[in-house]
């Protein structure tokens, strides 16, 4: 009787513990990931295009400041009021006369060792094979960690999905053979993108036959968004702390206006 | 000329995000203050020291409330709170390089850890609380002793064996708890105030800082109005503000190593935070300097020490001080331009998600479960047998 009590319950225990370990191994291989489900169940969104690297050519000789590459961008990507995924800095630089206006179109650099990838806690932002950096705004939790990570304020919680978002290069578009939106749209020519792996490519043969520049090389990140004719006194313009707007505002007597529009611009979405 | 400015203001200051509000820096100040009330209990619990014995007890629930309501702060942050568990099941890969990461682990294995710890060191006094008590009362107390209620000495050598292994093991995880949270803002190296490996040590000592500041202000709280003795042991607060002192040079020691070296020999950055710096010269010498650390430190190290109120007062100042150290840093860090001209600003929203009403429901729920507990551990006993057992070796 006590035998087969023993061998009873000793049965039932194994049973127990391997249900148990059969359920853990299965179903917990399944929820817990490396990555994100996307990206295991290989979804071509979240691959890309396999042996290609996009990459954009800016040629700031062709910029002319008109901003249709932000305002295309804006409905392509149905960006949310008062954000942006890409813009185009405006300058004055020198002395009067002797003045000229400075244009700086900016995007996320899809940058080849990028700050904000590594840094995600849910994996919601990563690199696709073709180089474009993504953010999969159905897994991303709205920590925040890549906008503090990214070097070039190129990130920003999107008011609408509440996720991290920034340009995506078009991805939507570029997986049908079109091109980014902006690049289309720019009348000057100053956007160029391509497939830098062809050598007949456009944005291959600016690269290499014109000397070309990227942001805050310091910063180790390696972008992918290359400048050709980047003037540096623009890039000073990243770490200056007064702007011309700030002192003539304030000159002004607009500086208590100017501090609420910012601050509506700037707290959180 | 009103559509213009605003027209200008965001053609020049486009998609500056500060992704880190006015919770950051409160999630920062409580895990801080609770690694430094758990490394105080550890003085008694782990090396020994009789003369802090019996301040062990609640210093180790301090450690553990303070922990339960930080998480709080981090959730409601998210802009997606209810994707919390996405932070659990993905991602992994990223876990080598993501120090927010680290936050699984840590601030899942630290409170219970202090658990364990509260329960070995009171398991005897809820067995005699069971003991004296009947029905749910009863069930409740036993619940905590889990079903040991053996009050023979060996017993008791084994609780104080299990308090003194997980003492032990929760030093290193409670500096890590805390120094996590600077290395995920040193990591940063877009941001020109947070980048430096010594952000986790400048952390840790301010952390130690607050936390003992706020010990300082609770302990004697807790011995006046809750306990038995009904008095407060004065020659505890003023060990306490020894103690305060001795943290305050190694906080000023790490701080000093940071700002000469980034305000003078880093750089290009060392421009951005030079202006930033100067800015904010005059608080941040009389407020955060003078007032919340220097002022305290010569309370401590002098007879000045003697004077209860006047040590609460230098409890509450370094623990108001290190929170606006914590502000200035996870704030003002993010208000030093990284791709636009001229600093931005943050005023945290009064109500919503991240706000100053956040926050003071955050300071609400801790006291909360600081009643809690403080009701359900028998502190009050355990610190009086502490000190009989001091009388008595006299
Ligand atoms: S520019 Fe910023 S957001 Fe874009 S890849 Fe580089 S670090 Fe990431
Ligand atoms: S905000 Fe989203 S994408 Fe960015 S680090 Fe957090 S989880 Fe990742």
């Amino acid at each position: 009787m006590d035998n087969q009590d023993n061998s009873r319950r000793s049965f039932l225990k194994k049973g127990f513990a391997s249900t148990a370990f059969a359920m853990l191994a299965t179903t917990g291989a399944e929820a817990f990931s490396l990555q994100i489900p996307g990206r295991d169940k290989k979804d071509p969104k979240h691959i890309g295009q396999v042996g290609k690297h996009f990459v954009m050519v800016l040629d700031l000789r062709k910029c002319i400041g008109c901003q249709a590459c932000t305002s295309v961008c804006k409905v392509e990507n149905e960006v949310p009021h008062d954000q942006y995924r890409t813009f185009v800095t405006e300058t004055e630089m020198g002395e009067f006369p002797d003045v000229r206006k400075g244009f700086l179109p900016q995007l996320c650099n899809h940058c080849d060792d990028p700050a904000c990838v590594p840094v995600c806690p849910t994996g919601a932002t990563f690199k696709r094979e073709d180089g474009i950096v993504v953010v999969d705004n159905e897994v991303c939790w709205g920590c925040g960690y890549c906008i503090s990570a990214c070097p070039y304020d190129k990130r920003y919680f999107n008011k609408r999905t509440k996720t991290a978002d920034k340009c995506n290069f078009c991805a939507q578009r570029v997986d049908k053979g079109l091109m980014p939106a902006c690049v289309e749209t720019c009348i000057g020519g100053a956007r160029v993108f391509g497939d830098v792996n062809d050598k007949n490519s456009e944005v291959y043969k600016l690269i290499h036959s014109f000397s070309t520049s990227v942001l805050k090389e310091a910063q180790g990140t390696h972008p992918q968004t290359f400048y050709i004719s980047l003037d540096s006194r623009i890039e000073e313009l990243f770490s200056t702390t007064q702007s011309l707007d700030d002192i003539v505002k304030a000159e002004e007597g607009f500086k208590s206006e100017w501090e609420k529009t910012r601050a509506e611009a700037h707290n959180h979405g | 000329m009103d559509n213009m400015q605003h027209f200008l203001t965001l053609i020049s200051s486009i998609t500056i995000e500060k992704p880190w509000g006015i919770d950051i820096p409160n999630y920062f100040w409580f895990t801080g203050s609770s690694a430094a009330a758990f490394i105080i209990s550890s003085f008694a619990h782990v090396f020994g020291w009789k003369k802090y014995k019996p301040i062990a007890g609640v210093s180790l629930l301090m450690a553990f409330v303070l922990l339960v309501a930080a998480p709080l702060n981090l959730i409601d942050d998210l802009r997606q709170p209810g994707r919390i568990l996405n932070f659990f099941l993905y991602g992994w890969e990223d876990f080598p390089t993501s120090p927010m990461k680290w936050g699984v682990l840590l601030l899942m294995a630290y409170p219970i850890l202090i658990f364990f710890e509260a329960q070995a060191l009171y398991r005897t006094y809820f067995v005699k609380k069971a003991q004296n008590s009947r029905g749910l009362a009863r069930v409740f107390n036993m619940l905590f002793t889990f079903g040991n209620t053996d009050l023979s000495e060996a017993a008791m050598e084994k609780d104080h064996k299990k308090g003194y292994i997980l003492g032990a093991i929760g030093i290193p995880l409670a500096l890590a708890v805390h120094g996590y949270t600077g290395y995920i803002l040193g990591a940063v190296h877009a941001n020109v105030m947070w980048h430096t490996p010594l952000m986790p040590l400048i952390f840790l000592a301010s952390a130690m800082v607050s936390g003992t500041g706020l010990l300082v202000i609770l302990i004697p709280l807790f011995q006046r109005f809750l306990s038995e003795r009904k008095k407060v042991d004065r020659d505890m607060v003023a060990t306490l503000a020894k103690l305060l002192s001795w943290f305050i040079v190694a906080d000023l020691v790490m701080r000093f190593l940071w700002l000469t070296f980034s305000l003078t020999f880093a750089d290009g950055e060392k421009y951005a935070l030079y202006q930033y710096f100067s800015l904010h010269f005059e608080d941040t010498l009389w407020i955060d300097y003078v007032l919340c650390l220097f002022v305290p430190l010569i309370i401590g190290f002098t007879k000045l020490r003697n004077i209860p109120s006047v040590v609460y007062f230098g409890g509450i100042v370094t623990a108001i001080g290190v929170w606006l150290f914590r502000w200035n840093t996870v704030i003002g860090g993010q208000e030093i331009p990284r791709t636009t001209p001229g600093f931005s600003h943050y005023t945290p929203p009064m109500y919503g998600q991240d706000s100053v009403m956040a926050v003071l429901s955050n300071w609400g729920i801790l006291f909360a479960l600081i009643c809690a507990v403080l009701l359900i551990f028998p502190w009050d006993e355990e610190m009086q047998d502490c000190y009989e057992g001091v009388e008595n070796a006299k």
